[in-house]
């Protein structure tokens, strides 16, 4: 297995340290360093600043005390993290201590009493930031907006300053405390890695190609996307991509999470003037459920981007939002914009004042009543029906008069209408409100 | 593309053009299928039950490159078609039109256009190119070039010329403090009654020209057109009307208490209006009721509660309509001003207004 570039440069860093080192210590106690990693494994939160590495190593011990190196310059590595255990032969072996020398920042050494001679496998821990994963979602409707296609993604960035070969990632959903930053402990006193030249980062991408040639010619080919296995723990969601990738420093690699086909949606206009704007806006509506050829996974916090098969063999570009997390069974709410083919029209008709109220002895206006009159006039110009939610918020002491109205919150009042093809259609409605010494409460009362 | 079978890397990669890295999409055209087998696992597997020969493994982005490197797995060897789509800034579209309208204006002919400005950094050879309404074109749009097109023409578009006093809204006569400048639009209807309808119209600047009845057209303004819904309409600020003389005065202003410091405010505003065109024209007067209550009865937070007692006009034959809570419109008729040495004969107009409950 080939080495990274990291660590055949930690490699010789650690050998002529060893060298000096070595007058200085007793004869019997050499200093080596850690070989190559034999696997790699990284748990990445996308809730922190934090990934988890555990690699497994090969080390050659002598019987007695061994003096093991350990350093990770130019990486953003927790040091407080860093933790060795023996995964064989653990009744013979001893982890004594760990030394972090004073003059050399980014190193560590492990004093290990063997009683054995001969290779032994160690499992290394550690803390890093600088590796983050996202999700992100793509979404084509088909001409006429009656199903989709439903793609996530994840997609790994490593500004770690490591490189990660033939790693097992797996990518945790779900929220961690950390009482203090990754990044913080790791950058204490040392220096962060410095940007590469583009001489650099053409060698990379070498690098890199080579590294999918080498996955290509293993076995977890196969001629299709590296499956990621879903699974829950706890409050956490874990997704486990299927076999090794490898992503260098400063590469980000996507990959396919699930794919949705024909999934079904609704169609639902809001005008809610307080929340969207003016014009009635546009959803599509889906579940994250097995109705909806979705419900695999939960979806995690990402950008969804929409668009629209033209029928032209193009793409229209409808929008992109980001969404929360979505449980498995929850609705997703896709805001696709305005549509110029569906026009509201709101008009205030008058005002009327009455019911006054008069201050007992100056005889001067506290309390009134105020009657609102409202025209509403939506058209429908598209070639099929159109459902619309409206939601008005009215503040005070009101009641509201309407036939179809039901109350949303205590402040706001929502109806909804069917506006047929080619159609409009129009409504009143009219509310009073109860102004200063007539208010007694906060609150919209429907009145039938 | 030619796919080789197995693995095959697929370079993309831009420079000087702001291309949204995460909207780059793979598409393959047409996409070779072959039924599921039985070693195919369920992921690959589509709702039809087909297999896509052509799958897209990973896409890896290089460091500090304006780069990406597909991972295309073909089953077999392929020349396949791939569409490539993504978002690109600094590709702008804009709309314009150009009104002609006849010389008696009673109907225009209206081109709406589109207008290309490429400074996206990227050349597009022969392009699709489809506002996604009206004419579909394809077109070369080469690097920093703007590109105008013919979105769509409509011919013998009927309009309507108004005439507008508002005496809150429209610019001052100079040493005239009773008169106003009276405003003039043409006014579009975006429906199929007027010959259109068929998309919204755009946002854009509407430049207006008139036939001069000897074979050309004069420019006689320009407007930004807002954007039009169908069955809306688009009116289209001309200028003042010279000809068209306003005078307004406050004829009548009395408080009537109705209890504690609750009172009616009583108005009666008159207008006296004189043609001067040689052709007859519809006048509209516009007041604003809210900013009468402020002016005559103290500035509120709440709308002006009012009525309208009596609308008269000498000689009769106004038609007057409250447009919403706060707008007062009052159309009237008027005729040209008399050939020959005949006297203008000016038009009253008077609005007798109650601004009631205020305090």
């Amino acid at each position: 297995m080939r080495a990274t570039r990291h660590v055949l440069r930690l490699a010789l860093l650690t050998v002529a340290a060893a060298l000096f080192a070595a007058p200085g210590l007793a004869k019997n106690i050499d200093l080596a360093t850690v070989p190559p990693r034999d696997s790699v494994q990284l748990t990445i939160y996308n809730s922190e600043d934090l990934t988890l590495v555990r690699e497994t190593r090969s080390l050659t011990l002598k019987k007695g005390i061994n003096r093991i190196q350990y350093s990770w310059a130019g990486t953003l590595i927790d040091p407080t993290s860093v933790d060795i255990r023996v995964t064989e032969k653990e009744d013979q072996i001893e982890i004594l201590d760990t030394t972090f020398p004073g003059d050399k920042p980014q190193h560590l050494i492990w004093n290990i009493e063997s009683k054995i001679e001969g290779q032994v496998r160690f499992q290394i821990t550690y803390f890093t930031s600088g590796i983050t994963w996202s999700a992100d979602y793509v979404v084509i409707a088909d001409p006429k907006e009656t199903a989709m296609s439903f793609d996530g993604y994840v997609q790994i960035y490593n500004r770690s300053g490591e490189d990660y070969e033939n790693a097992q990632v797996r990518l945790v959903v779900g929220v961690v405390n950390l009482v203090e930053k990754i990044q913080d402990l790791a950058r204490r006193g040392i220096q962060v890695p410095a940007p590469q030249t583009a001489g650099y980062a053409r060698m990379r991408r070498q690098v890199m190609k080579e590294a999918v040639a080498d996955f290509d010619r293993r076995d977890e080919g196969k001629g299709r996307a590296p499956e990621i296995v879903k699974e829950g723990l706890s409050e956490y969601f874990i997704y486990t991509i299927e076999g090794e990738q490898t992503v260098p420093h400063d590469w980000s690699k996507r990959m396919l999470s699930f794919s949705g086909r024909q999934v079904k949606f609704d169609i639902l206009y809001r005008l809610r003037p307080h929340e969207y704007g003016p014009r009635p806006v546009r959803f599509f509506l889906l579940q994250n459920d097995e109705e909806h050829k979705l419900g695999t996974t939960p979806l995690p916090d990402g950008l969804v981007r929409t668009f629209r098969d033209n029928g032209r063999d193009g793409l229209a570009f409808l929008g992109q939002q980001s969404i929360r997390y979505v449980p498995i069974k929850e609705d997703i709410e896709l805001n696709v914009g305005t549509d110029d083919e569906l026009v509201c029209e709101s008009k205030r008709l008058g005002v009327e004042r009455f019911n006054f109220k008069f201050h007992p002895v100056h005889n001067y206006v506290i309390g009134w009543d105020e009657r609102q009159r409202w025209s509403e006039e939506f058209r429908n110009h598209k070639d099929k029906p159109v459902r619309l939610e409206v939601r008005r918020v009215i503040d005070g002491d009101v009641d509201f008069k309407a036939e179809v109205a039901k109350l949303h919150d205590y402040h706001t009042v929502e109806y909804t209408f069917d506006v047929k093809p080619g159609t409009r259609f129009d409504w009143h409605y009219e509310y009073v409100v109860h102004n200063d010494a007539n208010a007694r409460q906060s609150r919209i009362m429907l009145k039938r | 593309m030619t796919l080789l079978g197995g693995h095959n890397h697929v370079d993309f990669s831009w420079s000087n053009t702001a291309i949204d890295k995460g909207t780059i999409q793979f598409r393959i055209v047409e996409m070779p299928l072959r039924p599921k087998g039985q070693d195919d696992p369920a992921s690959v597997v589509r709702p039809d039950g087909k297999v896509e020969m052509i799958r897209v493994i990973t896409v890896a982005y290089p460091p500090g490159e304006n780069a990406l490197v597909w991972d295309v797995y073909a089953e077999r060897p392929f020349a396949a078609r791939i569409r490539i789509s993504y978002l690109v800034a600094n590709l702008n579209r804009s709309f314009s039109y150009r009104a002609v309208a006849e010389n008696d204006e009673s109907t225009l002919t209206l081109r709406e256009y589109i207008r290309l400005d490429n400074l996206s950094g990227e050349e597009f050879g022969t392009s699709g190119i489809w506002a996604g309404f009206g004419n579909y074109f394809h077109r070369e749009v080469g690097l920093n070039e703007a590109k105008q097109m013919l979105i769509s023409k409509f011919t013998e578009v009927p309009i309507e010329k108004t005439y507008t006093f508002n005496w809150w809204t429209c610019p001052p006569v100079p040493n005239e403090p009773d008169q106003r400048y009276v405003e003039m639009r043409y006014v579009l209807v975006n429906d199929e009654k007027h010959n259109m309808g068929q998309f919204p119209l755009q946002f854009g600047k509407v430049r207006i020209f008139q036939k001069d009845g000897h074979g050309g057209e004069a420019f006689i303004g320009e407007d930004w057109g807002r954007f039009t819904p169908i069955d809306d309409e688009m009116k289209l600020y001309l200028g003042l009307a010279r000809d068209a003389v306003v005078n307004r005065k406050i004829a009548k202003n009395v408080r009537h208490r109705v209890n504690g410091n609750l009172f009616n405010q009583e108005l009666v505003i008159q207008y006296t209006i004189e043609n001067f065109k040689s052709s007859d024209l519809v006048l509209d007067i516009v007041e604003d009721t809210n900013r009468l209550r402020d002016q005559f009865g103290g500035r509120k937070n709440h709308d002006a509660e009012w009525e309208l007692l009596r609308a008269g006009t000498s000689p009769p034959g106004n038609r007057t309509e409250r447009k919403d809570s706060t707008t007062l419109e009052c159309h009237i008729p008027l005729a040209a001003a008399p050939k020959g040495d005949g006297k203008v004969e000016p038009v009253v107009v008077t609005l007798h207004i109650m601004l009631k409950n205020e305090w």
